[in-house]
C-alpha cells in the first residue's frame, strides 16, 4: 500500500523520450503498447529498477477524443496496463487531456469530455491502483476528468496541471485556483507536472503548498528545453534536478517524479529521497471561492453583487424566462466593472425549470465574466446543476438550521468543494436574540463537519430584518455578527433589506452597512453600482487598515474633484456619430420630451447612422468608431423604445449565425451590433451552428432576413448546405452571406440572395428591404 | 518590436490608413496593455532538412527554393484574450474589436521575436492558406509538431483554436519577405487597393 502523505513517494519519469531513444520515435507511442510491448516493458522495468514506487502506464493519449488510430481503445488500454504491471510495482493509469479545446474556444462540450474520461475509468478501474491525471492546462477539462474518475472508480486520483512562466495555466488559472479547485473536487494528491524545470516550478509549488493540505505532487521537466541542431533537448543535469527535488521535499512535497526529458538515471538519483517523511507544510486553509481565473479569499471585506436576482426586477425576470443569457452577461459585466468581488446568481422565476436555467446561466456568465459566483436557490437540484457546471469553487446560498435542508445541500457542497452560506434560522423562524442565532450557526457548522465540510468552508448570514417592522432586532443581527466572528467564521448579510418601508433608504442602508462592517461583516451582498454603498466599503477598508496606506482609496477618490465630466455642447446627431453613449442617452431623453419619438428616429438617429456608414465606406471612420456609434445609437433607441412603451422599437427581426464548422464569429458579432443599432431585433444563434438550428429559428421567428457568416473556404460548403436546407424548408426571409472568403459571385453560386461586404452594407441592405 | 510599432500594427489591422484620432490611439494603448496581461504566448518549432511530402508541391516548392533547411513552427497567444474579446463584444464592442486587433498584433510580434532563434538568414513565416496553398495543410504541421501540447487544436475546418494561433513554414538559408499576392483578403483590402500593406509597421521596423 502507498504511504500517501506520510512518506515520500517516487513516481517514474519520461516515457516518450525513452521510446524515442529506443529508436521508436516514428511510431504512435500509444500503439507501441500493442506493436512493441517489449520496448514499453523495458522502459517500465528500467524505472522500477531505478526505484520508482509507482509505474505510470504508457497511456497519456488513450481517450476516445485524442486517440483516432486503428486499434480498439479497449485493447490498447488493456495492453498499456499489462505492460506497466510487468514491472511488478503499483500501477497508475496515465490520463492526459483530450487535445481538443472546450467551447467556446474550441467545440468540445463539458459532457463529451466527461464521457471520454468516464469510459477510461470503466475500462481500467479494476486493473489499476490509481490514476495520474497530468499535463492539463484547462481547469474545466480537469473538472470533467476528476468528476468522471471519481464517479466511476474508488481508486486514488493524483491531479496535476501545467503552468507557464507567468505562474498561470494556459487558460489563466493560478496555483491557488488550481489547488482550491482540485482539493474541492476530491483529488487525493494535487500539483504540477511538465511546464518548466524544477527551478522555475519551485515558486509555483510553494504557492500550492501554502493553500492546501492535500498531498502535493511535482513532476518537472529536466530543465527548460533548448534547441540544438534543430531539435528540442533538455539538458539539466541529474544532480541539479536532484538538488531542486530535495528542496521541494523539504518544503513539504509528498510525491516526486519526472516529466519531459527525465530518464531512469534521473529517477535513480531521485529515489535517494524515497521513504523520507513528508514534512508538514504550513498551509493556511482560507475561506475562499474562485472562478477559473479569479481567486477571492475572504480575508477582508468582499462585496457580493446582488443584481442577478429577479426579485423586483421585471426586465431580468423576463430575460430569465426567455433564456436571454446576453442580458445576464451584460448585468454581470457591469457589476464586475463596478468593482464587485463575486456575484450572486439567482434564477428563481416561477414556472421555469430552475435547475436547467441555473446550469445555462452558470455556463453563459462564466464564459464572459471572471468573477466567482454565489449560486443562490432554494431548489437543491438547481444548486447541484449549477455547482456541477461551475468552473471553479462556488459559494452555495444556502442552508439553514433545518435538518432536511442541511441533509440535502451539504452532500452537494462536499462533492463540488463549494463554500456554503448558512442562514441563522430554522423551522421555528429567525430567533430574536443574537445568542440564539449564534447557536444555530454552531449547529450548522457541526452538521457540516459530519459531512466532511471543514469550518472554513462555511459562512454565516445572521439575517437582516427591517427596521420599520422589527426595529429592536436590527441590533441582534449586529450582535450575532460579532459572536460569529469570534468563532473565526466569515459572515454575510443582504444589507439593504434593513430599510424596507422607510424613507431615505440609502441613508439607512449605508449607516447599517458601516455598523455591520464594524461588527465583523465579511461579505455584504449589495448593488455594486451604488456608489454610496461601495464608498462605505472603501472607507471602511481604510479605517480597518485593510487598505494599507489608503492606497486604493486615494487612487479611487483622489482625482475625483477634477473628474467631473464636462457638459457637451454637441447635438444628439453628433453624439451618436461620435459614439458618446451616455450623452446620447441623456440627449435622447431631452429630445423625446418635446419631439414625437419616431421623429427622433427618422430625423436624427437614422441619418446619424447613415453618415457613420458612409464615413466607414470612405475610410474616414474606422471599425471601433463605427461600433461606438452603433452603441450610442442603441442607447438612444432604448430611450425612444421606453417612450413608445410595449416592446420598444423593432424594425424587424434578423437571424444571424456563423455556420457549422466555423468558430470565428467576431465578424458576425460586429454585424449584430450594427444591425441592432439600426433598430433591428437580432436573434443570434452563435457560432458553429448546425443547419437544422438555423432552419428551426427561421421557421419559428419568421424574420425579415437571415445572415450567415463563414471565414474559410472550408466552411463555405457548410454555408451552402445551410442555404439549401433553408430553401427546402420554404424560407421566405432574404438570405445574406458574408465573411472573409465570400464575394458576390460565390454568394450567387451557393444560392444566397445577397452578399454584403461589411456591417454597414448589411444594415443598409436591410433598410432597403423595408 | 517597440510598443509604438505594436500600436501601429494594431491600428493597421483595424483598417486605419490615415492618422486616427487621439481617442482611438489611447484606446489601442489601453487594449494593448490588456492583451499583454492576458497573453500566454507559447510556440513549438523544429528544423528539418528532408522535405515532408506536402512541401513537394507548389507553392511551397517555390517558397523553399534554395533552402537546404526549413523550420516548421506553431504558436499561440492562448485563449484568455479571446474570451475577453467575446465578453467585451456584449458590453463594449468598440473595445472588443480593438483588443482583438491588439491580440493579433501581439501574437505576430511575439512570433517574430521567437523565430529569431533560427538563423538570421531566413524567410518570413509562410502559413498554409497563403499563395494558393490550402489551409488543410495545417494538418501536416500539426502531425509533425504536435502543438496540442502547447494548447493548440486543429479543427476539422482547418482552423486553429485558440483563434490567435499560427502555424507556418520558414525557409532557412535565404531571405524572403511577405507579399500580398497570396493573401485571401487581398480582393477586398483597402490597403492593397491603394498600393499599401497592412503590415507596413513590420517593414519599417525591419
Amino acid at each position: 500500500m502507498l504511504s500517501l502523505g506520510t512518506k515520500l513517494i517516487i513516481m517514474d519519469g519520461g516515457m516518450g523520450s525513452e521510446l524515442e531513444r529506443a529508436g521508436l520515435g516514428a511510431h504512435d507511442p500509444m500503439e507501441l503498447n500493442l506493436t512493441h510491448p517489449e520496448a514499453v516493458r523495458a522502459v517500465h522495468a528500467a524505472y522500477a529498477a531505478a526505484g520508482a514506487d509507482i509505474i505510470t502506464c504508457n497511456s497519456f493519449g488513450l481517450n476516445r477524443i485524442k486517440y483516432r488510430g486503428k486499434y480498439p481503445l479497449e485493447e490498447l488500454v488493456r495492453a498499456a496496463v499489462e505492460n506497466a504491471q510487468s514491472a511488478g510495482r503499483e500501477v497508475f493509469f496515465d490520463v492526459g487531456p483530450t487535445g481538443a479545446l472546450l467551447a467556446p474556444v474550441g467545440t468540445l462540450t463539458f459532457e463529451e469530455a466527461y464521457e471520454a474520461y468516464a469510459e477510461i475509468a470503466r475500462l481500467t478501474s479494476d486493473m489499476v491502483g490509481g490514476y495520474i491525471v497530468e499535463t492539463f492546462s484547462d481547469l474545466y477539462e480537469m473538472k470533467a476528468c476528476l468528476l468522471a474518475l471519481k464517479e466511476h472508480s474508488t481508486k486514488p486520483v493524483f491531479a496535476t496541471m501545467t503552468f507557464d512562466r507567468t505562474g498561470r495555466t494556459l487558460t489563466g488559472s493560478t496555483p491557488e485556483i488550481v489547488a482550491l479547485t482540485l482539493e474541492g473536487l476530491g483529488a487525493d494528491a494535487l500539483g504540477v507536472n511538465c511546464s518548466l524545470g524544477p527551478e522555475e516550478l519551485f515558486p509555483i509549488v510553494e504557492r500550492i503548498l501554502a493553500v492546501t493540505r492535500v498531498p502535493v505532487i511535482v513532476q518537472p521537466n529536466r530543465g527548460l528545453p533548448v534547441l540544438r541542431e534543430g531539435r528540442t533537448v533538455y539538458d539539466l543535469s541529474d544532480d541539479e534536478f536532484f538538488t531542486w527535488a530535495q528542496r521541494m521535499q523539504r518544503a513539504g512535497v509528498a510525491i516526486l517524479g519526472g516529466c519531459c526529458g527525465t530518464t531512469p538515471a534521473t529517477i535513480s538519483r531521485l529515489s535517494r529521497l524515497a521513504g523520507k517523511k513528508v514534512r508538514a507544510h504550513r498551509s493556511h486553509p482560507q475561506t475562499a471561492v474562485c472562478s477559473a481565473v479569479k481567486y477571492v479569499a475572504f480575508d477582508g471585506v468582499r462585496v457580493c453583487g446582488e443584481r442577478l436576482n429577479p426579485t423586483g426586477k421585471p426586465k431580468l425576470r423576463d430575460a430569465i424566462r426567455a433564456g436571454d443569457t446576453d442580458y445576464l452577461i451584460a448585468e454581470a459585466l457591469r457589476q464586475e466593472e463596478a468593482g464587485a468581488d463575486l456575484l450572486d446568481l439567482n434564477l428563481g422565476v416561477p414556472g421555469i425549470d430552475e435547475a436547467a436555467a441555473m446550469e445555462r446561466a452558470v455556463r453563459a456568465v462564466q464564459e464572459c465574466c471572471t468573477l466567482p459566483l454565489q449560486l443562490d436557490s432554494s431548489d437543491v437540484a438547481a444548486l447541484e446543476r449549477g455547482a456541477r457546471a461551475y468552473n471553479g469553487i462556488p459559494l452555495l446560498n444556502s442552508v439553514n438550521g433545518e435538518d432536511a435542508v442541511m441533509d440535502a445541500v451539504f452532500p452537494v457542497a462536499k462533492k463540488y468543494g463549494a463554500v456554503v452560506l448558512g442562514l441563522t434560522m430554522d423551522e421555528k423562524g429567525v430567533p430574536r436574540t443574537a445568542r440564539e442565532r449564534a447557536k444555530i450557526a454552531v449547529r450548522i457548522m457541526e452538521r457540516a463537519a459530519q459531512y466532511g465540510i471543514p469550518r472554513h468552508k462555511v459562512m454565516i448570514d445572521t439575517l437582516v430584518l427591517t427596521a420599520s417592522a422589527q426595529q429592536p432586532l436590527v441590533r441582534e443581527t449586529l450582535g450575532s455578527l460579532a459572536l460569529v466572528r469570534k468563532m473565526g467564521v466569515k459572515t454575510a448579510l443582504g444589507v439593504s433589506n434593513v430599510s424596507f418601508g422607510l424613507p431615505a433608504r440609502p441613508l439607512l442602508n449605508r449607516t447599517f452597512l458601516a455598523a455591520a462592517l464594524a461588527n465583523g461583516l465579511t461579505m455584504p451582498i449589495l448593488n455594486p453600482m451604488d456608489a454610496e454603498m461601495t464608498g462605505t466599503v472603501h472607507a471602511f477598508r481604510v479605517l480597518s487598515c485593510e487598505d494599507g496606506g489608503a492606497a486604493e482609496y486615494i487612487a479611487r477618490y483622489g482625482a475625483q474633484a477634477d473628474a467631473a465630466p464636462p457638459q457637451t455642447e454637441e447635438s444628439l446627431f453628433e453624439c451618436v456619430l461620435r459614439g458618446r453613449e451616455k450623452e446620447a442617452r441623456r440627449l435622447a431623453e431631452q429630445e423625446t420630451a418635446h419631439t414625437p419619438p419616431m421623429q427622433v428616429v427618422e430625423n436624427i438617429l437614422v441619418p446619424a447612422l447613415q453618415k457613420a456608414g458612409e464615413g466607414y465606406a470612405q475610410g474616414t471612420l474606422y471599425l471601433p468608431q463605427l461600433l461606438a456609434c452603433a452603441e450610442a445609437a442603441k442607447a438612444a433607441f432604448a430611450v425612444v423604445g421606453e417612450k413608445l412603451g410595449g416592446g420598444g422599437v423593432s424594425r424587424g427581426k434578423v437571424v444571424l449565425a456563423t455556420v457549422r464548422g466555423d468558430v470565428h464569429d467576431i465578424g458576425k458579432n460586429i454585424v449584430k451590433v450594427v444591425a441592432q443599432s439600426h433598430g433591428y431585433e437580432v436573434i443570434d444563434l452563435g457560432k458553429d451552428v448546425e443547419k437544422e438550428r438555423v432552419v428551426e429559428a427561421v421557421l419559428s421567428e419568421q424574420p425579415l432576413a437571415v445572415g450567415l457568416s463563414a471565414l474559410m473556404t472550408t466552411t463555405v460548403a457548410s454555408m451552402e448546405e445551410t442555404i439549401a436546407a433553408l430553401r427546402r424548408a420554404g424560407c421566405k426571409a432574404k438570405i445574406f452571406v458574408g465573411g472573409a472568403v465570400l464575394n458576390a459571385e460565390l454568394a450567387a453560386q451557393i444560392g444566397a440572395d445577397f452578399y454584403t461586404a461589411d456591417a454597414p452594407a448589411f444594415a443598409a441592405a436591410l433598410d432597403k428591404l423595408q | 518590436m517597440s510598443s509604438s510599432d505594436l500600436v501601429r500594427r494594431a491600428l493597421a489591422y483595424l483598417g486605419c490608413r490615415t492618422s486616427p484620432d487621439d481617442r482611438l490611439v489611447s484606446l489601442v494603448g489601453e487594449c494593448l496593455a490588456e492583451a499583454e496581461r492576458l497573453a500566454h504566448f507559447r510556440a513549438v518549432g523544429e528544423v528539418f532538412s528532408r522535405r515532408l511530402p506536402f512541401l513537394q508541391n507548389a507553392p511551397y516548392l517555390q517558397f523553399l527554393e534554395g533552402c537546404a533547411e526549413y523550420a516548421l513552427v506553431a504558436m499561440t497567444l492562448g485563449s484568455e484574450a479571446e474570451l475577453r474579446v467575446r465578453a467585451l463584444m456584449k458590453v463594449d464592442p468598440a473595445r472588443a474589436v480593438v483588443l482583438d486587433a491588439c491580440a493579433s498584433a501581439l501574437v505576430e510580434a511575439e512570433g517574430d521575436k521567437w523565430e529569431e532563434r533560427f538563423r538570421k538568414n531566413r524567410t518570413f513565416r509562410f502559413c498554409p492558406g497563403y499563395g494558393g496553398s490550402s489551409v488543410s495543410d495545417n494538418a501536416f504541421i500539426f502531425e509533425a509538431l504536435r502543438p496540442e501540447r502547447i494548447g493548440m487544436q486543429l479543427l476539422p475546418s482547418g482552423m486553429m483554436a485558440p483563434q490567435k494561433s499560427m502555424a507556418g513554414i520558414i525557409g532557412i538559408g535565404k531571405q524572403g519577405t511577405r507579399t500580398c499576392s497570396g493573401c485571401m483578403a487581398a480582393a477586398g483590402c483597402k490597403f492593397f487597393r491603394e498600393g499599401g500593406v497592412c503590415y507596413r509597421s513590420e517593414q519599417s521596423s525591419s
